[in-house]
């Protein structure tokens, strides 16, 4: 049965589906709604966990890895400069090959101070080492983070799942929860090989010297290129409980036949296939859903890009000095193509910015054309506000 | 072969595998350095150590520390002019730590408890050593050749023990029972062979107790005065100090009543004759002095030889001093005196090169007085041993006190030109018991110094807080008529509190520093006290050489030395 829910609430209730015995956060919006909900939850006596209201970001993490490390399921969910003060304790996590879920509600990073969506706090993390899923729908979300614990216990890699603050989380949808049994059914008990034991002791967190740091890093990368495999088998094993598909590492959409394809992250893939439903006028575009940025599914992409002359990478995220950040992975990796698309890249909907209808239209016209790909632009933005210098 | 885990964990015992000690440089070590007090006692007490059993509430064994070293502390206690507490660091922090009111305090409990001794009974066959005469040098030497397990044989030529102690310390300063049950107390040790009224070269030669010992100690003092005259004038009722204040302190009286006196010299012979004529009613008390005061920052070539307390009393008591002043002639009515001319004297070089006081012309005045009293010193009265006396004086090694070109026979104390205080003599009898010794048993005698003392800048005073010292009571000036003995003593909780306040320099506090800020945990502590003294002992295999330890060592018993 349907139900229409805000994000955040279909967040906190699949969050307590899943069961974690410790849940530790501190609030920041636009993550507030999800960890109010749990602890709602918890006060009610509908999900029984240890919640743990902590000082700052940097201990919800600490937390959260001292519990998975002790052996329970953990928990955690922040945003923006939430996730830079976790920031030294997320590198920890993932090294230490602790098995996590957060939610990273996307916002943008100060400063200026901006509260609302862009993908740049989880981007920032970009090489932390922990797996990041994109989620495009609220559904997603809910689905998304059922596997991510299932992902990161069986891989021993921490998972954040990411969705767009307020565009998800503070939107209202009509979304099917998964019942207690369909959860259970799929994930097992928490249980870590590596855990805590009085009885067999073990030391988490010592030093390695340089005789053994860089076998350390290829194990861990090894892990994340191998974590291809499970991601797409959650995907395809949730399907089977519940019907339905988060897309795998990549999901294409639209129309297959079409040479122009449009790559996105994240929720604005929503509002780009409703105007091309919108105006049968409008050239057609395969869109391609980018789902698990890291591990970065290079052959999966490859496959996804087949026959395309054009490619439009389109991001809520910037590397000031250098342009887009997921434009230049998906460059690297078509190049290894046959016919490779031009990779034109952009970034829009900064800050929260709305992402209109009329999106499609001007940056399919941009690349209208081009012999070469096109120069990276903040496609929204209006120079016209700004000093000449500064153009 | 090494497998990584996920995570790269470590299993129990790997991170020991990491021995970061190979990382070090310097290490640090237990080094057990001398206090400034123990350096520089004359006797060769160990204060600091004495103290810290104090601290502990071993009172009895804090006693057995100091008569390791000297087994007369209540006579020390009292008439001892401390020298360890001019060095004293806590000096340069507040004040120094009141050491003689501890040292006085213990030897006075040990009497009052009846401590024994830590001295065996030697054996039949024990070596027989000679000890002559019963002063501080002589006792020293005898009860340390007993602890070393000699027999001893002790002449004395009075008909009672105690030498200069007895004879020339008024009892203001030393009460007679405390005198008394000190030295029964030490006389009393097994075997101990004591023979008062035995005078060397009368009742027994040289050559003889050299036959029947092992070897000989000579504590003759310095007994025979010396002559005295003011260009070739000597008054007719001329006596020496020395012998009225032995009168004094034997009867309690001087056989003239002057009311205005003129002491010439100035020793402690000197000063202590000045204050018992002020006792005894003499009005006007001049004491006539080539040297100054011994105050502190006085150089101790230009001061008086008595100790700054006894000259700071006198004064105190009314005596008046004349620094830098000679007598350049006696004024006579007949064979009487009824005043001095004095002049200034100055420092010159002479032909040699050293300087040497003349009197400076031109400054002469007169001082009227009834009598006048030399106080020159003395010389080694040699009855028995002529041949071994030069100038007046026993020539020795300073350290060991070998008598020059002579084999077996050990001398210390007054005898010696150097020395003039019972703390002095303790120390030497002391050094020749271990020399006399080593000599039976044929060993070398290294050369012997004072141990080296830690300066006050390795201490680390950031753990201590500042507490004033106990000090003793002291009878007011006006009252200081009688026999009455001027310095009382510390109560047993101001000698703790004196203990407390030790800063317990170059030596273990056990106050848990280096354990708890080692960062590497390399400092184990111990619960048996470790074979250094300490409670601590370093482990060498992770200790990374940081100095950590060594800097916040409140004492500087932490060295770091390079690997």
């Amino acid at each position: 049965m349907a139900l229409a829910l805000e994000g955040s609430q279909a967040l906190a209730r699949t969050v307590a589906l899943c069961r974690p015995q410790v849940v530790a956060a501190y609030p920041i919006t636009p993550q507030t709604h999800i960890v109010e909900g749990i602890a709602k939850l918890v006060a009610d006596g509908k999900f029984n966990c240890e919640m743990v209201s902590v000082e700052s970001e940097h201990s919800a993490a600490s937390v959260a890895l001292g519990a998975a490390a002790a052996g329970s399921r953990a928990y955690t969910a922040s945003a923006s400069q939430g996730i830079l003060l976790m920031a030294e304790v997320l590198y920890d996590i993932s090294g230490l090959r602790i098995p996590l879920v957060m939610t990273c509600a996307n916002r943008a990073l100060s400063g200026p101070l901006n509260i609302w969506n862009d993908q740049q706090d989880s981007m920032s993390m970009r090489d932390s080492g922990w797996i990041q899923l994109y989620c495009a729908t609220n559904q997603e979300a809910v689905d998304t983070t059922v596997q991510a614990f299932r992902i990161a216990e069986r891989c021993e890699i921490p998972v954040m799942v990411c969705v767009d603050g307020f565009t998800l989380t503070h939107t209202l949808e009509p979304l099917e929860l998964p019942t207690a049994e369909q959860v259970d059914g799929f994930l097992p008990a928490y249980s870590f090989r590596h855990g805590l034991d009085p009885a067999e002791p073990r030391s988490l967190g010592t030093l390695v010297g340089p005789e053994h740091f860089s076998e350390v890093r290829h194990a861990h990368h090894q892990a994340m290129m191998r974590a291809q495999e499970e991601i797409e088998q959650a995907d395809a094993d949730w399907a089977a409980v519940v019907g339905r598909h988060c897309g795998g590492l990549v999901e294409t959409r639209g129309d297959p036949e079409a040479r122009l394809g449009i790559l996105t992250l994240g929720s604005v893939l929503g509002t780009l296939e409703d105007a091309m439903d919108l105006d049968p006028e409008l050239p057609r575009a395969r869109f391609i859903k980018l789902r698990s940025y890291r591990p970065f599914p290079a052959e999966a992409l490859r496959q996804a890009c087949e026959g395309l002359d054009h490619l439009i990478v389109l991001e809520r995220a910037l590397s000031p000095g250098a342009g887009g950040i997921v434009g230049p992975e998906v460059q690297t990796a078509v190049i290894g193509m046959a016919e490779p698309p031009r990779v034109h890249n952009y970034a829009a909907g900064l800050g929260g910015r709305d992402l209109s209808l009329d999106l499609y239209s001007r940056i399919v016209q941009a690349v209208f054309g081009a012999e070469r790909p096109r120069e990276f632009a903040i496609i929204d933005a209006d120079p016209a506000l700004l000093p000449e210098s500064d153009r | 072969m090494i497998q990584i885990p996920p995570g790269a964990f470590a299993r129990p015992g790997t991170s020991l595998e990491f021995k970061t000690g190979t990382w070090r440089a310097d290490r640090p070590v237990h080094q057990r350095r001398a206090a400034p007090c123990h350096s520089a006692c004359p006797a060769g007490e160990d204060a600091q150590a004495y103290l810290a059993k104090v601290e502990l509430g071993d009172m009895r064994g804090a006693w057995e520390t100091v008569v390791a070293a000297n087994p007369l502390p209540a006579i020390t206690g009292r008439v001892c002019h401390h020298p360890c507490e001019s060095a004293c660091n806590r000096a340069y922090y507040d004040e120094s730590i009141t050491i003689h009111g501890v040292e006085r305090f213990l030897g006075d409990e040990a009497l009052r408890q009846g401590w024994s001794y830590p001295v065996p009974i030697p054996s039949a066959e024990a070596p027989r050593m000679a000890v002559v005469g019963s002063g501080p040098a002589g006792l020293a030497a005898a009860y340390h050749l007993l602890r070393g397990g000699c027999r001893v044989t002790l002449i004395e030529a009075m008909p009672a023990a105690g030498g200069t102690v007895r004879t020339a310390i008024p009892h203001y300063r030393l009460p007679p029972d405390v005198l008394e049950q000190e030295l029964d107390h030490m006389l009393a040790l097994p075997g101990l062979d004591f023979r008062l009224r035995t005078q060397l070269g009368r009742d027994v030669s040289l050559e003889e107790l050299r036959a029947d010992h092992e070897a000989v100690f000579l504590g003759p003092g310095r007994r025979k005065g010396r002559e005295w005259s003011a260009d070739f004038a000597v008054p007719g009722n001329l006596r020496t100090g020395l012998q009225l204040l032995e009168a004094w302190v034997a009867g309690g009286t001087l056989p003239e009543q002057p009311r205005s006196v003129a002491i010439v010299g100035g020793g402690n012979t000197a000063v202590d004759l000045a204050r018992v004529l002020r006792r005894e009613g003499v009005d006007q008390v001049h004491l006539i002095s080539h040297q100054r005061v011994p105050a502190p920052g006085v150089p101790a070539d230009d001061a008086m030889r008595a100790t700054y307390r006894e000259v700071s009393q006198a004064l105190e008591e009314g005596v008046t001093i004349h620094e830098h002043r000679g007598v350049r002639r006696l004024i006579l009515r007949g064979e009487r005196v009824v005043g001095m001319e004095l002049v200034h004297m100055k420092k010159l070089e002479d032909a040699d090169g050293r300087l040497r006081r003349v009197a400076f012309e031109g400054t002469e005045t007169v001082l009227h007085v009834d009598q006048v009293i030399p106080a020159i010193g003395q010389d080694v009265d040699g009855m028995g041993f002529e041949s071994l006396v030069r100038r007046g004086y026993m020539e020795v090694e300073p350290w060991w006190g070998t008598v020059n070109g002579q084999s077996g026979i050990f001398s210390g104390g007054d005898a010696r030109s150097d020395h003039g205080t019972v703390s002095e003599a303790v120390g030497d009898g002391r050094r020749a018991a271990a020399a006399m010794l080593r000599y039976r048993a044929g060993k070398q005698l290294e050369p012997g110094a004072a141990p080296e003392p830690i300066p006050y800048s390795d201490l680390n005073l950031s753990y201590f807080e500042s507490a004033p010292a106990s000090k003793e009571p002291v009878l007011p000036p006006e009252q200081r008529l009688g026999l009455e003995e001027i310095e009382g003593g510390l109560q047993a909780n101001a000698v703790r509190h004196e203990a407390h306040r030790c800063l317990s320099c170059g030596d273990c506090l056990a106050c848990d520093n280096c354990w708890t800020l080692c960062p590497d945990q390399s400092v184990l502590k111990t619960r048996e006290v470790a074979a250094d003294g300490s409670h601590y002992v370093f482990d060498y295999d992770f200790c990374k050489g940081c100095g950590i330890c060594a800097h916040e060592c409140p004492t500087g018993y932490i060295r770091m030395i390079p690997e």
